[in-house]
């Protein structure tokens, strides 16, 4: 039960990682791997903040502040300087592992002492209980600890999810939308699209570090190597989402989005009790997403060949 | 309204491929007069229209605008002056949103987007109205996304979203050239009706004899990045399309003629 829990609550805090990876991939159609560098960033800086005593609420949401330079960063050396964006990507994940090695001073931050928001949610749950260490959902035993971070994090992203759904619908959110829609027409409508390309690189990578700072604060460490493989994560938790829902339409590919990121956690939790090598976890995950990419038009080719073979 | 002085642009320039797509044009509109261009492939006249709009800027000349020298201006501020058709169908809407997102955001056409509800209920409202008056039985649709529609549906709504927030200038650049006859006739119908009701200034360009008869108030030929004839007044009225095709069969050949007189006094003393 721990581990299914474990497994839900990760999945959640990464689900604010996939919907950063939408942001970038799909909305705007752009390869941006800054992602690798900002979630470490995320966690760096709350972690730090942590560590000298700043509320857990500021320092997570100076680690989502992190992420947003990042990202505007990444927009700007592909908009203002007309870097290809796998480059403007790569250049800044790079130089952000010096930047994270800065921030924390050293390559690990433990956050054993301190007041996070899993320690504040353990603390009201504990209240809340009156004491019990335990308690019963549907016949399982259940530490209350564990219960109160899901369920804190369930209400991060829920509160989230439905902030980028309601931002989505505004004229700033439709029109970022269009831009990576169909940028000549917006731009007939007075939008400019590099600027809004940089919004948009910001948001996802403040998404991003949301995401990291959540997780730091979960696992109760910060580690300058904890982003490696974060966009591929996303990525594919973001096409099992679409898997899931099948559909274009944004509230469904929101919650598909964070669906994707909880199963596929869980799909991860299950190999490795089964005895996954967790060494090959992202090589795993690299080929899962080869293989979400190339199948679509496999099956394609294959049933246009298959039809083709019928007229014969 | 419309005032473009001396205006120049080349491709390529000091290549073998060099283009001279504009060479010192000049064109003066009034306010509220349909003025349409016409000519031939590499007439200069998708350049003339792109460098209206600042898709293109000029090397040299200026462009005035309803008053505002928007010479330097980018694409996107010029926007807030001009409204626009594109001549592929798919450029003109966002495919995987709705018909109603399309429309809102068209709406606020060089305006500053801020987090207000784009689809506000007093959009909505006023929004079917207009939408029906395209005659296209869209406004039952109005939740479907644009990629579902027909190219002259698309059109349609890209001419309804360009003249939404009436603009200073309406740019229409070979709009019904990818459309099949039935809808281009009836993407030209609605583009007269909108024209007259709002007194639009437009500036249209085809490559169709027939529309640069039959349309608007003024005719202007290009050929080889110049403004060759302003039919304008009576002279447009009497225009037919046969006589647009004489003329340039006369430049046409009047071309070759230099051409062959070159050469033969090449032959002779060179």
């Amino acid at each position: 039960m721990t581990l299914l829990i474990g497994a839900l609550t990760v999945g959640l805090i990464l689900s604010l990682l996939a919907l950063g990876v939408f942001i970038s991939f799909r909305v705007f159609d752009f390869p941006d791997i800054t992602a690798d560098g900002s979630s470490t960033l995320g966690a760096s800086i709350a972690a730090v903040l942590l560590v000298n005593g700043t509320s857990p609420w500021l320092a997570t949401l100076a680690g989502f502040g992190g992420g947003v330079l990042a990202g505007a960063t990444t927009g700007v050396l592909h908009t203002k300087f007309k870097i290809n964006g796998l480059l403007a990507g790569i250049l800044v994940m790079t130089a952000l592992y010096s930047v994270n090695l800065h921030v924390m001073g050293k390559s690990n931050v433990p956050l054993l002492s301190a007041t996070t928001l899993a320690t504040q949610a353990e603390t009201l749950a504990t209240r809340g209980l009156g004491g019990a260490a335990s308690l019963d959902v549907l016949g399982w035993d259940v530490a209350a600890r564990d219960l109160a971070v899901l369920l804190s994090v369930l209400a991060i992203t829920a509160l989230v999810g439905a902030l980028l759904y309601a931002f989505f619908r505004t004229h700033l959110g439709t029109a970022m939308r269009a831009t990576g829609n169909n940028p000549q027409m917006i731009r007939a409508l007075g939008v400019d699209v590099g600027n809004m390309t940089v919004l948009g690189l910001a948001v996802s990578n403040g998404l991003i570090a949301l995401a990291g700072a959540l997780l730091a604060q979960y696992q109760g460490f910060a580690d300058v190597q904890m982003g490696i493989g974060m966009v591929v994560w996303g990525l594919a938790s973001v096409i099992i989402g679409e898997a899931l829902v099948g559909t274009r339409q944004l509230g469904l590919v929101i919650i598909g989005a964070v669906m994707g990121s909880v199963l596929f956690r869980l799909l991860i939790a299950i190999a490795l009790r089964a005895g996954l090598n967790p060494n090959d976890l992202k090589l795993i995950t690299a080929t899962f997403v080869f293989v979400a990419l190339v199948l679509p038009n496999l099956l394609t080719h294959l049933r246009a060949r298959a039809g083709g073979g019928a007229h014969a | 309204m419309l005032e473009v002085r001396a205006i120049a642009k080349t491709f390529n320039p000091g290549t073998l491929n060099e283009v001279r797509a504009l060479q010192q044009v000049s064109l003066d509109i009034e306010a509220g007069s349909f003025v349409i261009v016409i000519g031939t492939n590499g007439s200069g006249k998708s350049t003339l229209l792109n460098a209206v709009a600042g898709t293109c800027v000029v090397d040299t000349g200026s462009i005035r605008i309803a008053g505002h020298d928007v010479t330097r201006w980018p694409e996107h501020r010029r926007a807030l002056l001009v409204g626009r058709v594109f001549q592929n169908p798919f450029s003109g809407t966002a495919p995987d949103m709705s018909i109603a997102e399309n429309l809102s955001m068209a709406a606020r056409r060089g305006q500053r987007r801020g987090l207000g509800w784009a689809l506000s209920g007093s959009f909505r409202d006023g929004m079917r109205e207009r939408v029906q008056r395209l005659g296209m039985g869209l406004e039952d649709r109005l939740d479907n996304a644009i990629g579902t529609l027909s190219g002259g549906q698309r059109q349609a709504l890209t001419l309804l979203m360009a003249t939404w927030r009436r603009p200073e200038l309406l740019l229409l650049d070979e709009h019904t050239a990818a459309l099949d006859p039935r809808s281009a006739e009836q993407v030209i119908q609605l583009s007269q009706e909108v024209i007259a009701r709002d007194h639009l200034t437009t500036l249209m360009v085809t490559h169709s004899m027939q529309q640069a008869a039959h349309l608007g108030d003024r005719v202007v030929m290009m050929y080889r990045g110049r403004i060759i004839h302003d039919f304008r007044g009576a002279e447009k009225r009497r225009l037919r399309a046969e006589d647009l095709l004489a003329r340039f069969e006369e430049v046409r050949r009047g071309e070759q003629l230099d051409e062959s007189a070159a050469d033969m006094l090449r032959r002779a003393y060179v």
